[in-house]
């Protein structure tokens, strides 16, 4: 579906649940940054306008994101 | 009476008035969380919370702060609601001593009732799953008690753990989890991916509330979380085999959820607002494919708010973290009276210990560091004298004021190991550690002038006990 990610802007978005109630929300996920959220929750969460500074996201904030915990070499079982 | 379930276990939280229902229509966000927020601002005696009329669900039960004030720890340990902090601890302390009570296997675990296997595998179907804080990169499972064996070891109940991890939900069957590298998991994970292979997890929401107890314990690497169990029930902990993993369960749970950590994967995961209060950020984390959800008919999603402290997680890594700590520093230096680690799951430590020589105090500080918990937690450890009640921050405040003097008194260890959550490091992972000594000086170190300290009159213990009989009959 067509829309923005509140945090990281990217536009492809997909739906990963809707209310058991029909029509009432939707929760959503962006497939870059993996962000979800329920079109319910206040526009702080939902709206890219509206979503802090301090929490947005870049692709490069996600390929550079540390690794934790590091993947080990890998051992020969005898 | 032990409790075999969660739902026996909200049965007696609302019998004693420990149960707050909300009844009225709540949105999933943000009611949900700010509620379990506000009610952890309420102090000491906090009520649970129980919400079974959330906007858009049909059958959504969610319970929260279900452990969340030292009223509620003290009921899921069967003690009187009133107990107090330190009887809480040293209960926990004697009940540890039982330690093992092997589990008892029980057929026809609750959970069993439904399933979803393979392709129709979706948690949203049966979790009501909320957002917590604002800069949370989704929802979370928080309060699940996650089971897995050692690869290297499988048939060792010993090794096999029972944890409290942070869980995102990334899809209807994937999920994120977040093993701190010192955390018993994180050596089961790292010994799958050497072998180049996934690790199988369950994932148990919704137990009784002494293995939420047990799960959030730092134990050894060796001992079982559910011979802990038994020996605070005062009975075996009944135990079910999980279908799809053979793992072993709490047979009370009300859903239980099984897969496997991807071996050698990470993923982008968070922010999560953490334990510490603060935010971590985005990381790449190992990733969960679900492959079969099991769950009680209209199942209780137990869920846990964290935030800034004090809230549920506080109460629930308080009495079990000064516990062990205790006990391991207890062994080496029987001169130990108390360990106080229940601020921020022991990043600080408060020891109470009389001394034998000059440097006795510092070495049982140091000594902290080098426990299980501390080679994680511990990044400040303050060591007061005996005499001085580590659970009584005036009394720790007075011990700092009079006795530390910084010339003699502070030990800083620089580039120690702390998890990564710990906000206060310039690199994630490393801390310079401190131990205070606030004790008195011992015999040849003669600084200062502690020769003519105040004591409490001896008849003050007698007039306590009198003054408080006074005061209960007023
Ligand atoms: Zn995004």
């Amino acid at each position: 579906m067509q829309g923005t990610c509140p945090r990281c802007a990217h536009d492809i978005i997909e739906v990963l649940f809707t209310s058991p109630v029909v029509g009432v929300w939707e929760v959503r996920q962006c497939q870059q940054c993996l962000y979800c959220w329920r079109t319910s929750e206040p526009a702080r969460r939902t709206e890219r306008d509206a979503y802090p500074e301090g929490f947005r996201m870049t692709s490069d904030d996600i390929t550079s994101a540390p690794e934790v915990p590091s993947v080990p070499a890998q051992r020969v079982i005898p | 009476m032990p409790y075999d379930d969660l739902r026996s276990f909200l049965a007696t939280l609302d019998e004693q008035g420990q149960l707050l229902r909300v009844t009225d229509e709540v949105l999933p966000e943000p009611d949900v969380a700010a509620a379990a927020n506000a009610v952890s601002r309420m102090g000491a005696a906090a009520p649970a919370l129980y919400f079974d009329n959330i906007t858009g669900f049909t059958s959504a039960r969610i319970a929260m702060n279900v452990h969340g004030s030292w009223a509620n720890h003290a009921l899921a340990l069967g003690l009187p609601k009133e107990t107090g902090t330190e009887e809480q601890i040293q209960e926990f302390i004697r009940r540890w001593d039982r330690f093992p009570v092997p589990p008892r296997w029980r057929e026809n675990p609750p959970w069993a009732q439904n399933s979803l296997t393979g392709s129709a595998v979706d948690i949203f179907q049966v979790l009501p799953l909320v957002r917590l804080n604002d800069g949370d990169g989704g929802f979370y499972i928080d309060k699940a008690a996650v089971v897995s064996r050692d690869p290297d070891d499988p048939e060792n109940g010993g090794k096999q753990n029972v944890g409290v991890y942070r869980i995102q939900v990334k899809g209807k069957a994937r999920l994120a989890l977040q093993p701190v590298p010192m955390h018993d998991i994180a050596q089961h994970l790292r010994k799958a991916e050497e072998r180049g292979e996934d690790l199988p997890v369950a994932i148990t929401i919704g137990n009784d509330p002494v293995i939420s107890i047990v799960a959030a314990t730092p134990m050894r690497y060796d001992e079982n979380e559910y011979e802990l169990a038994g020996a605070l029930r005062g009975a075996p902990a009944p135990i079910a085999t999980a279908p799809l993993t053979g793992l072993p369960v709490p047979w009370g749970s009300e859903v239980v959820i099984e897969g496997v950590i991807e071996g050698r994967k990470r993923e982008i995961e968070g922010p999560f607002g953490e334990f510490t209060g603060h935010y971590s950020g985005g990381r790449r984390l190992p990733v969960i494919r679900v492959d079969r959800i099991s769950y009680r008919t209209d199942p209780v999603f137990e869920h846990l708010y964290l935030g800034m402290p004090w809230t549920e997680i506080d109460y629930l890594i308080a009495a079990n973290t000064c516990v062990p700590l205790y006990r391991q520093l207890k062994a080496d230096f029987p001169e130990v009276r108390a360990v106080n680690a229940i601020y921020t799951h022991g990043l600080v430590v408060i020891v109470s210990t009389a001394s034998r020589y000059r440097g006795f105090a510092r070495s049982v500080g140091m000594r902290v560091l080098s426990t299980p918990h501390g080679l994680g937690y511990a990044a400040t450890v303050i060591v007061v004298d005996a005499d001085v009640d580590p659970f009584n921050l005036p009394q720790v405040m007075w011990a700092l004021s009079t006795k530390m003097n910084p010339a003699h008194d502070l030990i800083t260890i620089s580039s120690m190991p702390v998890m990564e959550l710990a906000p206060q490091v310039d690199t994630p992972g490393v801390v310079d550690k401190l131990v205070i000594d606030a004790t008195s000086p011992t015999h040849p170190h003669g600084h200062g002038n502690h020769s003519s300290q105040v004591r409490d009159l001896p008849e003050a213990t007698q007039w306590l006990a009198r003054l408080q009989k006074l005061a209960a009959h007023r």
